[in-house]
């Protein structure tokens, strides 16, 4: 039986333990909301976007763009990888570097120059730990990402592809799509492919006539600004999907080793009380023995 | 008088959400002035100062670009980035707009892109001395 004093002791600092996943866990869910309002404010902005997109396309007008279109050869491609600048979260970064790795490879066997771009401290250990090359990191980017932060980079990708510099992005990132379900994703972003609304189909008749809007100054030059916008947003929303995930790993992780910490206290417990009451007997039939050597 | 009712949504936020009695928009070939009953239109803005009328007072802010949809009394305007015009800083602007004069105009597109952000920059500091 373990010494009464040692299981104690590791009670102690198990305990000690367990108040700071409670206390990270509760850092967790506040940033989880903060984040989260900030990816509702995104998804308003998108929404109107899309609805400005298939207003066009109502009016009738083809909507095509170089961004949009899927080029022939692929030269050189980018991938971006977006990962925590913290631990402690689960499987959250884990999950991101080895989609990326792998993104990686396909991506190499279609093209000779690869760029590759990571997001987040964890993301470029977990690169440099498998003696993987990264171009560039990014480390600003924490539970809030800033617009115009992403904006920066996007501007950039927008002027290499403008230049016949990058021919493909792609983006490994862990999406949002509930508290219970995120999802580890790699999505092309450049070429757009096809914009959100664009398929709207023209309807005929009196609906058509409710739906006439003007376009100041034309529609095709809306169109021309659209584009890349959706795609910063687009961007945007990835960062601000990954931030969220981030939180959310991290919160689940936190309180499922605070219930741990709960569990491994009560079997020390018992334990503990287990050892302390053979002791004590152990104790009392010593001061009997002895009690009955002097007697006999 | 029948009112307007102003939305400001960029990706980061709802900048401004109020009714008021006119908006004057920086539209990408010129301002546009908008009050109630005004037809449905959707529009591309350039970078300037959008003033909004409520009563007597006048709200500004700077919108970097974006667009604008007016339907039913509802004027949607969506900028990339805005802000109070009083919170722009003249020395930061002139900054940005030596920048931005110094970028490379390689190709058509570039040029573009050059020329948009020097645009933006003007806007800033156009605001920021008159103010």
């Amino acid at each position: 039986m373990a010494n009464a004093r040692a299981l104690d002791k590791r009670r102690k600092s198990i305990r000690n333990i367990k108040k700071i996943t409670r206390t990270m866990e509760l850092i967790a869910t506040a940033r989880f909301k903060k984040a989260m309002d900030r990816a509702t404010a995104a998804s308003d902005y998108t929404r109107r976007i899309t609805s400005v997109v298939s207003d066009l396309a109502k009016a009738g007008l083809e909507v095509s763009h170089p961004l949009l279109e899927e080029r022939e050869e692929i030269k050189s491609a980018t991938l971006l990888v977006l990962t925590g600048n913290r631990g402690l979260c689960g499987g959250y970064n884990g999950n991101a570097i080895r989609l990326g790795v792998k993104t990686r490879e396909r991506l190499l066997e279609q093209t000779e120059s690869l760029q590759v771009e990571v997001s987040g401290k964890r993301g470029v250990s977990g690169f440099e730990f498998r003696d993987l090359p990264v171009d560039q990191q990014f480390l600003q980017f924490d539970d809030q990402p800033q617009y115009a932060e992403v904006v920066e980079i996007a501007d950039r990708y927008l002027r290499e592809y403008a230049a016949g510099k990058l021919d493909r992005l792609e983006v490994t990132y862990t999406k949002f799509h509930t508290v219970a379900k995120q999802e580890i994703v790699t999505e092309t972003l450049l070429p757009l492919g096809k914009l959100e609304g664009a398929d709207t189909p023209v309807e005929d008749g009196e609906k058509k006539q409710e739906n006439l809007y003007d376009f100041v100054p034309s529609a095709e030059s809306i169109l021309e600004e659209v584009v890349p916008t959706s795609f910063k947003v687009k961007l945007f929303k990835c960062f601000l999907d990954a931030a969220v995930s981030e939180q959310v790993a991290r919160m689940i992780a936190m309180k499922s080793a605070t219930e741990a910490a709960n569990d491994m206290i009560k079997d020390l417990s018992r334990t503990y009380n287990r050892a302390r009451q053979s002791q004590i007997t152990g104790e009392i039939m010593e001061v009997i023995g002895g009690v009955e050597a002097l007697e006999g | 008088m029948a009112q307007l009712q102003l939305v400001i949504v960029t990706p980061e936020t709802t900048t401004f959400d109020q009714a008021v009695d006119s908006v004057v928009l920086p539209l990408i070939d010129g301002e546009a002035g908008v009050y109630a009953g005004h037809s449905a239109m959707i529009g591309r803005l350039g970078p300037g100062e959008l003033r909004a009328k409520v009563g007597s007072s006048t709200e500004r802010f700077y919108v970097d670009g974006g667009f604008v949809q007016i339907e039913n009394n509802v004027v949607t305007v969506l900028p990339g980035v805005s802000m109070p015009s009083a919170d722009i800083v003249l020395g930061d602007a002139k900054a940005a707009l030596e920048q931005a004069k110094a970028e490379s105009a390689g190709n058509a597109e570039l040029a573009e892109i050059k020329a948009k952000s020097i645009a933006q920059a003007r806007a800033q500091v156009r605001i920021a001395e008159k103010s």
